[in-house]
């Protein structure tokens, strides 16, 4: 049991491409670490780079405290579970799973112990004869996983292995492979494309976009406090509403204007994120959590002043029983977290079809095709550099820890 | 021009390798230094392809070296290498006369073209069809039939030829080109492949919507099936071609006029005439008939291999 | 002929409602249009296989004289061959060269087919191309090439052979003539072999290589643990076609005894012994009988080998 070191891990193609730039990681013993990213963004790459299955161009990669950079898959006691479960098809579960114990010469008896205890703990018992043609897709992910337990290796190598199967097997596997996990104690990373299943399993997760670490922290970190605005919007379901807006000064307070509409921005806010000052007469990218928009109970009187009120028109309410999805559109475009001017991408890849997203008071009268003006919790704002993503100002800044977290993301600028 | 340091030097040749690394895990799938195959491993690989090449060559280059000389030459000088006079051109002139009255060599060409042509396309369709019949429709006694299909692969091909050759005689098919066709036409090994290659590239999803909408099988068939099975249709009719290109004992048993032969049963006439008389014309025309034979094939392999990439597909219906 | 209905066309069970029992007639009568096109295919198969099949049962039962005509004689025929002695030696002969030159060349095609896989050799397509040029040329013309080659007065070959202090080398000899015929044949069909399995072992996906070279698997290993397993579909087929291919030997031996008639006896291989028999000898009858019986055996070892497979294990 020991620990992955990555240190500015690159991967360059012979073409050129770079795959991945300057990846950096540390994973504990018995950590779970989750890597995730929209596709191409050099998760499974960076995977694959640890397994040794992809030669590191540069960078120095550790296991325990030996640099394995040369070293072959196989000495560096690493198990990987692949997406397709790569099970042996000619062979029956037993033998899949005794595969790795077979090469090294395991004898006989000792191998077949280690099998029916690996298939115990993976509720396999029964099938141990059974070719995986035979076997439901849920089965064979778990003879995958036996494959990979049985050899206590040092560090569990996951690519997004529960991608093929039904939702709700999916979530029932995500139970089944933390608690594996955690009994046998194993550094794991985990690579998925699914940000709720990231954030559900990993002790701490890691976000990439195009060959770039954007953010390492705990899920909770990465809610709160996210460096940039891909990360945010990226994390959390539904995700965050991002606009365009200005920062304007006027009567010597700071305000945010989204469209025709003006917010204020308390002073605390402002004192909490100096930086915000300098984008007096800019423009930046501001994000609203849809918890953040509430509709005032028009009993009560509204409790803080520092809500302020964006109104909008409701384009369809969902109703969940325990909570109020609101989708709203402000007439002005929702950007995705694509919309950063320094990346070249599509246009229409920056702007976001659908409309914005409210959670609110489970039973607040709001219909479809109403014009409805939210509370915004201004506290919780999120403002990003419309050029780099960056975050600037708002939620973020009051934290300790994420300062590093800021490094780390005007470094990938 | 500037000098080279001696780190570009090494780093460039570092690329190099990088890239015929990179290039042969692009074609292999997995990276040699992954197996642990050295690089001299490698070498030692390719000089036994080299080895094995030279043994694959020897009849081919000997093949193109003789017939570009007289007689008198291809029995006497350095098989691998030309003398004068070079005598290609007259040599393959000669191919379109009568020889001593054992045959005309153009006149076998042309059979075995229409031969090879109508059979083979023709085996291909009978075999697609059947192929598509079996593969995609589940009747009463389809099983059965297709067995009794592939058992037909067991009926030696020596035991059915003369008693073709009597029922010929019996229908007046004698020397007729379809006495060679018919038979042709039945491959039980076109309809084995055939049906493995559409039960993997026709989805019965497809084929169930076009019924649900009202379509007719024949339509289904031609609008839908057909167009997905192209590969396994190039690759079966290839295979089908060459193997009526390259038949000899069928139309030796069935043809006893000489301008009905295909080149197989001609060539075959020619050797023993070579051998057996002192002719001194024949071994030219033997050599020359033998490249020409080979030349339309081999062109249709290449043809083929440019057009439809990836080699042939043969291995892969295989499975 | 008729099988078991699929449960699919099974007419519903009783009692159950009319919609049900509509969709099962309409099945049926979809899939029984597959018979269309598959009777085209059986009636060419029954007219140009079958027919001559039972034609040449029936003539092996009878007898034709010089004087006398033809008549029925039963199991005389049969008799005649299993007491003539030249054709089981022909027979004995293409059996064991079959045993001996099929696992060789697969072994050969399997090799090639695995370096070319790998990648581990330089310029693989390019030989790949080469090693499949034998295919296109058909066994009459490569029989008349190497038997010039082969050629005791002008053969490259016999030169070639005097470089190594073997003067006048036959390749012809009673004892070099099978191994002459090897050389031949492995030339013929390597190449052809090679490229099926070449193409069967790229289906194999290459995430199996990875997981195995995780699981510790040496090249050796994953060879014949993994690769060489998965392409067993195709290494069969090639057996089977192989073995059917040389227990009719004909063409190769044929052509070599025209350059020299003294190496090929008239029952060398059983083919040639039914050629000799009925079309020169003039006696069908017994030509027929030895056709069968050569029929026969290509069917008795094609079950074993078939039983053989199946009793292993998993069958698809």
């Amino acid at each position: 049991m020991a620990r992955i070191s990555a240190q500015g891990l690159t991967k360059v193609y012979a073409d050129g491409t770079v795959g991945l730039r300057d990846f950096s990681l540390e994973i504990e013993e018995g950590e779970f670490v989750t890597l995730v990213g929209p596709s191409g963004c050099g998760k499974t790459t960076a995977l694959r780079m640890i397994a040794g299955l992809e030669e590191i161009t540069s960078g120095t990669l550790k296991i325990g405290d030996r640099v394995v950079n040369d070293v072959a898959p196989l000495e560096r006691d690493v198990a990987m579970v692949f997406q397709n479960y790569a099970l042996y098809p000619h062979l029956t579960v037993a033998e899949n799973i005794g595969f790795p114990l077979e090469m090294r010469n395991v004898p006989k008896a000792e191998r077949r112990a280690k099998v029916e205890e690996a298939a115990r703990v993976l509720g396999l018992e029964g099938y141990l004869s059974r070719k995986p043609r035979n076997l439901s897709g849920g089965q064979r992910q778990r003879v995958a996983m036996g494959r990979a337990i049985v050899r206590r290796p040092a560090v569990f190598l996951m690519d997004e292995p529960l991608s093929n199967l039904d939702a709700k097997l999916r979530v029932q596997m995500r139970a089944e492979v933390q608690r594996i996990q955690r009994q046998l104690g194993v550094a794991t990373l985990y690579v998925t494309h699914d940000q709720t299943e990231a954030v559900t399993m990993g002790d701490r997760v890691v976000v990439m976009r195009d060959g770039a670490l954007q953010q390492n922290g705990t899920p909770h970190e990465l809610y709160e406090h996210p460096v940039n605005m891909f990360v945010g919007a990226f994390i959390g379901s539904p995700a965050m509403n991002l606009y365009r807006g200005e920062i304007v000064r006027a009567d010597g307070q700071l305000e945010l204007h989204i469209g025709s509409q003006s917010l204020e921005l308390p002073p605390e806010l402002v004192a909490r994120s100096p930086r915000l000052a300098a984008y007096a007469g800019r423009s930046l990218i501001v994000g609203i959590r849809p918890e953040q928009l509430s509709l005032p109970d028009p009993g009560n009187p509204p409790r803080s002043k520092r809500l302020a009120a964006l109104t909008a028109d409701a384009e369809l309410v969902e109703d969940l029983g325990n909570e109020l999805f609101v989708h709203f559109r402000l007439g002005v475009p929702r950007l995705s977290e694509n919309a950063v001017a320094a990346t070249a991408g599509a246009s229409d890849e920056s702007v976001e079809a659908d409309a914005g997203v409210a959670r609110v008071a489970p039973r607040s009268r709001v219909r479809s095709g109403d014009r409805v003006t939210f509370d915004v919790v201004v506290d919780g704002l999120y403002f990003f550099d419309e050029d780099t993503g960056a975050v600037v100002g708002g939620r973020s800044s009051s934290r300790r820890g994420s300062t590093d977290n800021q490094i780390v993301a005007e470094a990938n600028e | 021009m500037s000098e080279l340091t001696a780190k570009e030097v090494t780093s460039r040749r570092q690329r190099r390798r990088e890239r015929a690394r990179q290039q042969q895990a692009d074609e292999g799938g997995v990276p040699l230094r992954l197996l642990g195959v050295k690089r001299r491993t490698v070498f030692f690989l390719t000089a036994l392809c080299i080895v094995f090449t030279i043994y694959t060559l020897i009849p081919i280059v000997w093949v193109i070296v003789n017939a570009t000389k007289t007689q008198y030459n291809i029995l006497t000088t350095f098989g691998f290498w030309f003398a004068h006079p070079f005598s290609l051109v007259s040599n393959f002139r000669a191919l379109f006369n009568n020889v001593d009255g054992v045959g005309v060599y153009f006149r076998w060409f042309l059979n075995t073209l229409l031969y090879a042509g109508v059979g083979g396309i023709g085996a291909t369709v009978f075999a697609t069809l059947a192929g598509y019949g079996f593969s995609r429709f589940r009747f009463r006694g389809s099983r059965s039939a297709f067995m009794f299909v592939i058992a037909a692969l067991l009926v030696p091909v020596t035991a059915i030829s003369y008693p073709l050759y009597l029922i010929y005689a019996r229908a007046g098919l004698i020397n007729s080109a379809w006495g060679m066709i018919l038979p042709s036409l039945v491959t039980p090994v076109g309809v084995y492949l055939m049906r493995t290659f559409i039960d993997a590239s026709v989805p019965q999803e497809l084929i169930d919507a076009a019924r649900v909408d009202g379509a007719g099988e024949i339509k289904i068939f031609r609008r839908l099936a057909l167009p997905l099975m192209g590969p396994g249709f190039v690759t079966v009719l290839l295979l089908n071609v060459v193997a009526v290109w390259n038949n000899y004992f069928l139309p030796m048993i069935i043809f006893s006029e000489n301008s009905r032969f295909p080149l197989t049963v001609g060539m075959g006439v020619w050797a023993s005439h070579a051998a057996q008389s002192g002719d001194q014309n024949i071994y030219p025309l033997l050599v020359t008939g033998g490249l020409v034979t080979i030349v339309p094939l081999a062109a249709l392999f290449w043809f083929v291999q440019r057009r439809w990439n990836g080699g042939l597909l043969v291995g892969s219906l295989a499975n | 002929m008729a099988t078991s209905i699929s449960l699919e066309q099974s007419g519903s069970p009783q009692g159950s409602p009319t919609p049900r029992a509509k969709r099962s007639a309409w099945a049926e009568r979809r899939d029984r249009q597959g018979r269309w096109f598959v009777t085209p295919f059986l009636i060419l198969m029954v007219l140009t296989m079958i027919v001559p099949l039972l034609y040449a049962v029936r003539e092996s039962l009878y007898t034709t004289q010089l004087i006398g005509g033809t008549h029925f004689s039963g199991f005389q025929n049969y008799k005649t061959i299993f007491t003539d002695g030249a054709f089981w030696s022909g027979l004995i002969h293409v059996i064991i060269f079959g045993a001996i030159q099929i696992p060789f060349m697969l072994f050969l095609s399997f090799f090639f087919a695995v370096i070319f896989d790998l990648g581990a050799a330089r310029f693989g397509s390019v030989f790949r191309g080469i090693f499949f040029i034998p295919y296109a040329v058909p066994s009459v013309v490569a029989a008349v090439i190497w038997s010039m080659l082969f050629a005791p007065s002008y053969g490259e070959l016999v030169h070639f052979m005097g470089l190594f202090g073997l003067h006048n080398f036959s390749f012809y000899s009673s004892g070099m003539i099978w191994p002459t015929i090897f050389i031949i044949v492995i030339w013929e069909w390597t190449g052809y072999n090679m490229v099926i399995l070449y193409t069967s072992l790229k289906s194999v996906p290459r995430e199996l290589v990875e997981a195995a070279i995780l699981d510790g698997a040496t090249l050796r290993k994953v060879i014949t643990r993994i690769k060489l397993p998965m392409v067993k579909p195709a290494i069969e087929m090639l057996v089977f076609l192989n073995m059917i291919g040389a227990l009719q030997m004909y063409v190769e031996p044929s052509i070599i005894g025209q350059f020299q008639p003294q190496a090929i006896s008239d029952s060398f291989t059983p083919t040639i012994f039914i050629y000799n028999t009925g079309v020169n000898g003039q006696e069908y009858g017994q030509a027929a009988a030895a056709a069968v019986i050569l029929g026969i055996v290509i069917v008795l070892i094609s079950l074993t080998v078939f039983a053989l497979r199946k009793r292993r294990g998993e069958f698809s």
